[in-house]
Formats: structure tokens, C-alpha cells, sequence
């Protein structure tokens, strides 16, 4: 192991590392919402809706996701749908990302109870009222810890992208092995790098899931 | 039509990739056994570093393992194939999944009922695959039947190593074609493998539906509790 050669080649590391953290964190944001959007379709009642969301999710849970990168990079832009290599990147993630928020938030939705709605009826909140300051923090409670998996895992899938050119940290470390033949150090590198990412992001996810998980209201 | 056309070709990256999904799908199972008797075994000093390694290999993208195990292997001696590279590196991460499936359905099965096995004389291997592995059968089937689909899955990263699977051919289809005759049938062909690879890990999961009832039956009748326990969301696998 060639600790110069590692520092050396940290500055070409922390840009690849930039990027898929940028990729990482759009999905993410992105996912998130589209999630939620498609778990209040699902349980929406809208029959067409409804089969759509599913049959969308199922889709995506059922094909590899490597296939669907480049399906959406090569094969979009002969229907006319043109990305640059990030925005393909970005697209994949959330498709895939979002199909498992989609379930995760259903999930969370599923496990508010209905008689949250008799009581909220009761006290005359809205059912605006009653949607965001009643289910949306109880759903979000429950779905917490699997869309924390979700998110960890789009982070892990961002190195998929690099299949398609996307200079993110594994197409740094492969390019630079193509160079110089390092591929222990650069590999070591990587893996501790992601470890820290995933590390981080569970243990603030195990945060604020502890926080969360105090009963609301009453002390 | 340019699917017609190439139609042998693209049955041999489907065959191969059904072969290699089956390596891998038998390659996880063993070290998901593996892993998972390091992970319950009585002395820390064998459970520390099978649950590290485990960790490790769960928490690093399968890209990255993928690839490390293909660069990096060679430096130590080991020269496989991209075949039995990507087939070596995705059962290995598979087992890391698949340890955690297995324990976790150990361990769902109530010690009164090994202490059971024990007092009518079922010792060790015998108590353990006559009593307590068909009660933890309903536990690890449904997510261990998502774990072969996410296999099966994953046997399109050995497109990047150019394992002549069904993704290689579809990409080879495509330069060729588009070198050839101008203008890339890239959406059709990659469209269409999309549609292989759903029905592939649909009839997965549809067989593992069935077994899964085989297996719910006969302790649904007599007691609901030992049968029936299930996780309450499905586990959930990075690649996919």
C-alpha cells in the first residue's frame, strides 16, 4: 500500500467524491418528493392513477437498474429526449430511487391508523388540516427508517452511473487504474470513502429517528 | 425486424445470463450459509470479523465490489474470467445479504422449540434442519426470494467486466447496427431486455410465491404465531 500515491491522487478523489454526493443529494431530494407524491396517489382511491403508481414501481423493482441507466442515456434520444451525461444520471437515480420511496411512504401511510381521522373530524380540523399536521408527520415517522435505507442506498447506486461516463468517485479510481495500474490503493480508497458516506448518513438517520420516535405531545 | 433478425444472438446473452444468474444465485445461498454461521457462532473472535466483513460488503456499492474484485484479485495471484469475476463478487455480496436473511430467521424461531428438538433426542444438525429450519422457512423465504431476484439482477454487471451476457450482446447489437446502418435502435433493443429481465424476476417471484404458501401451510392450521411471522416491510436490497 503507497500512501504518497493515495495522497496524490486525493484532490482527483475529493471531485469525484464532489459529484457523487451532487448526483446523490438531487435524487435524493428529488426521490423523496416524487415518493411521497406517488404514496398519496397510491392510497388516492383513483382507480387509473392508482394501477399506474403500481404497475410504474413494480417496473422498476423488476429490472436492473444498470439496464435502465442505459436505457434512459442511449436510448432516450432517439425518441428525442436528449440529457447530458448528469442529467441522465440524476434521472436514473430518482427513477429508481423513487419507485422504493413510493413504497416506503406507503407504508408509512399504511400505518396511520383511521382513527386519527375520527379524532382530528372531532376537533374540527380540516381535512387539509388534518392531511398535513396530522398524517404527514405520523406517516413520515413510520417511513422514516426505510426511506433512511433508500437514501443510503441511492448514495451506494450513484457508482452505477459510472457506467455511463458520469465522473463520479468509482469512474475517478477506475480511470486512474487504467494510468497508473494502482488498484489496490484506489480501491482501498473508494471503499473507505463510501464507508464514511454510509456511515455518516445512517448514523444521522439514526438521530433523528430517536428523536422522532419520542411519543408526540404529552411529557 | 432488427429483434427477429438477431433473435439467435440475443437467446445466447440470454442463456447466459440465465447460467450466470444461477451461479450466483448458488454462490450466494453458500456463503449466505456461511456467513451466517460465522455470524452465530459462539467465539467473538470468529463473529467479529465475519460481521465486519459482512458489513463491509453490504454498505460498499456492488459496482465497487464488482469492479475491486476483478482489478484487484490479479495483484494477489488470482486471475479469473470477467464470468467467474462478476460471478465471485456479486455471490460474495450476495451472501452478505443473504447471512442477515438466514440469522434473522433463526433466530424468529422460539428456543422452546430447540429445546424441544433436544428432548426427543434431535442433537445438533438433526434438530436443526428437522425442526427449527422448517419453522424459519416462512421468515426467510419472501425476503430471500427478493434476494435471488436482486441476483438475477445483478448478473447485468457483468456487462461492464464484458461477460457476453444479455446486456453485452444488446449493446454489441446496438454498435453494430448502428455502425452498419445508421441511426441507433438503442431504445427498442434496450426497451426490450427491460421486458426480458421483468418477466425473468416476475417468474422468480412468482415461483417463490408458491413455495412460500408450501411452506405457510401446515403451521398456519395449528398455530398462527409460529407460521405466520413475517417482517413488517420487506427487506430491502441496494441494487436492484
Amino acid at each position: 500500500m503507497d500512501f504518497a500515491y493515495i495522497l496524490d491522487a486525493l484532490p482527483d478523489l475529493m471531485t469525484g467524491l464532489k459529484m457523487t454526493l451532487i448526483v446523490s443529494f438531487l435524487a435524493i431530494v428529488l426521490s423523496c418528493l416524487i415518493g411521497l407524491l406517488g404514496a398519496v396517489l397510491r392510497t388516492g382511491g383513483i382507480k387509473p392513477l392508482q394501477y399506474a403508481v403500481t404497475a410504474y414501481v413494480e417496473f422498476i423493482r423488476g429490472t436492473p437498474y444498470l439496464v435502465q441507466i442505459f436505457f434512459i442515456f442511449y436510448g432516450l434520444p432517439s425518441l428525442g429526449l436528449r440529457f447530458s451525461i448528469f442529467w441522465s444520471g440524476v434521472i436514473a437515480l430518482t427513477a429508481w430511487a423513487s419507485a422504493f420511496q413510493i413504497e416506503n411512504f406507503r407504508a408509512g401511510l399504511a400505518a396511520v391508523g383511521r382513527g386519527m381521522h375520527d379524532a382530528s373530524a372531532s376537533l374540527g380540523l380540516k381535512r387539509w388540516q388534518h392531511s398535513i399536521f396530522i398524517i404527514l408527520p405520523l406517516a413520515t415517522r413510520a417511513a422514516l427508517p426505510s426511506a433512511m435505507n433508500t437514501i443510503v442506498a441511492t448514495v451506494k447506486n450513484s457508482a452505477y452511473l459510472q457506467a455511463i461516463g458520469l465522473v463520479e468517485l468509482t469512474f475517478v479510481a477506475v480511470d486512474r487504474i487504467a494510468y497508473d495500474f494502482r488498484a489496490i490503493e484506489m480501491f482501498a480508497s473508494i471503499c473507505v470513502i463510501y464507508l464514511i458516506c454510509v456511515f455518516t448518513i445512517s448514523g444521522f438517520g439514526y438521530m433523528v429517528e430517536r428523536r422522532l420516535s419520542r411519543p408526540f405531545g404529552g411529557r | 425486424m432488427l429483434l427477429l433478425e438477431f433473435q439467435s444472438f440475443l437467446l445466447d446473452g440470454l442463456l447466459n445470463t440465465l447460467f450466470l444468474s444461477s451461479v450466483m444465485i448458488a454462490g450466494g445461498t453458500f456463503f449466505a450459509v456461511i456467513f451466517a454461521a460465522g455470524l452465530s457462532a459462539q467465539s467473538a473472535w470468529l463473529r467479529g470479523p465475519v460481521y465486519g466483513l459482512v458489513e463491509c460488503l453490504r454498505d460498499i456499492p456492488l459496482m465497487v465490489t464488482v469492479l475491486m474484485v476483478y482489478f484487484v484479485l490479479p495483484h494477489a495471484g488470482l486471475s479469473f474470467n470477467p464470468f467467474w469475476s462478476s460471478a465471485l463478487s456479486v455471490s460474495v455480496w450476495g451472501g452478505a445479504n443473504g447471512a442477515h436473511i438466514i440469522r434473522a430467521g433463526l433466530l424468529s424461531v422460539p428456543s422452546g422449540q430447540r429445546e424441544a428438538a433436544l428432548s426427543s433426542g434431535l442433537r445438533g444438525w438433526k434438530g436443526l434442519f428437522l425442526v427449527i429450519v422448517p419453522q424459519a422457512m416462512p421468515v426467510i423465504l419472501p425476503p430471500y426470494v427478493s434476494l435471488v431476484t436482486s441476483l438475477t439482477q445483478a448478473s447485468s454487471l457483468g456487462a461492464v467486466l464484458g461477460v457476453n451476457e444479455l446486456l453485452r450482446s444488446a449493446q454489441i447489437l446496438i454498435e453494430q447496427t448502428t455502425i452498419a446502418r445508421g441511426g441507433s435502435p438503442a431504445y427498442l433493443v434496450y426497451g426490450s431486455i427491460l421486458v426480458v429481465y421483468f418477466a425473468l424476476c416476475w417468474s422468480i417471484s412468482a415461483l417463490g410465491a408458491k413455495l412460500e404458501r408450501h411452506f405457510a401451510k401446515p403451521y398456519q392450521r395449528t398455530n398462527g404465531k409460529t407460521g405466520l411471522a413475517r417482517p413488517a416491510v420487506a427487506l430491502q436490497i441496494s441494487t436492484t
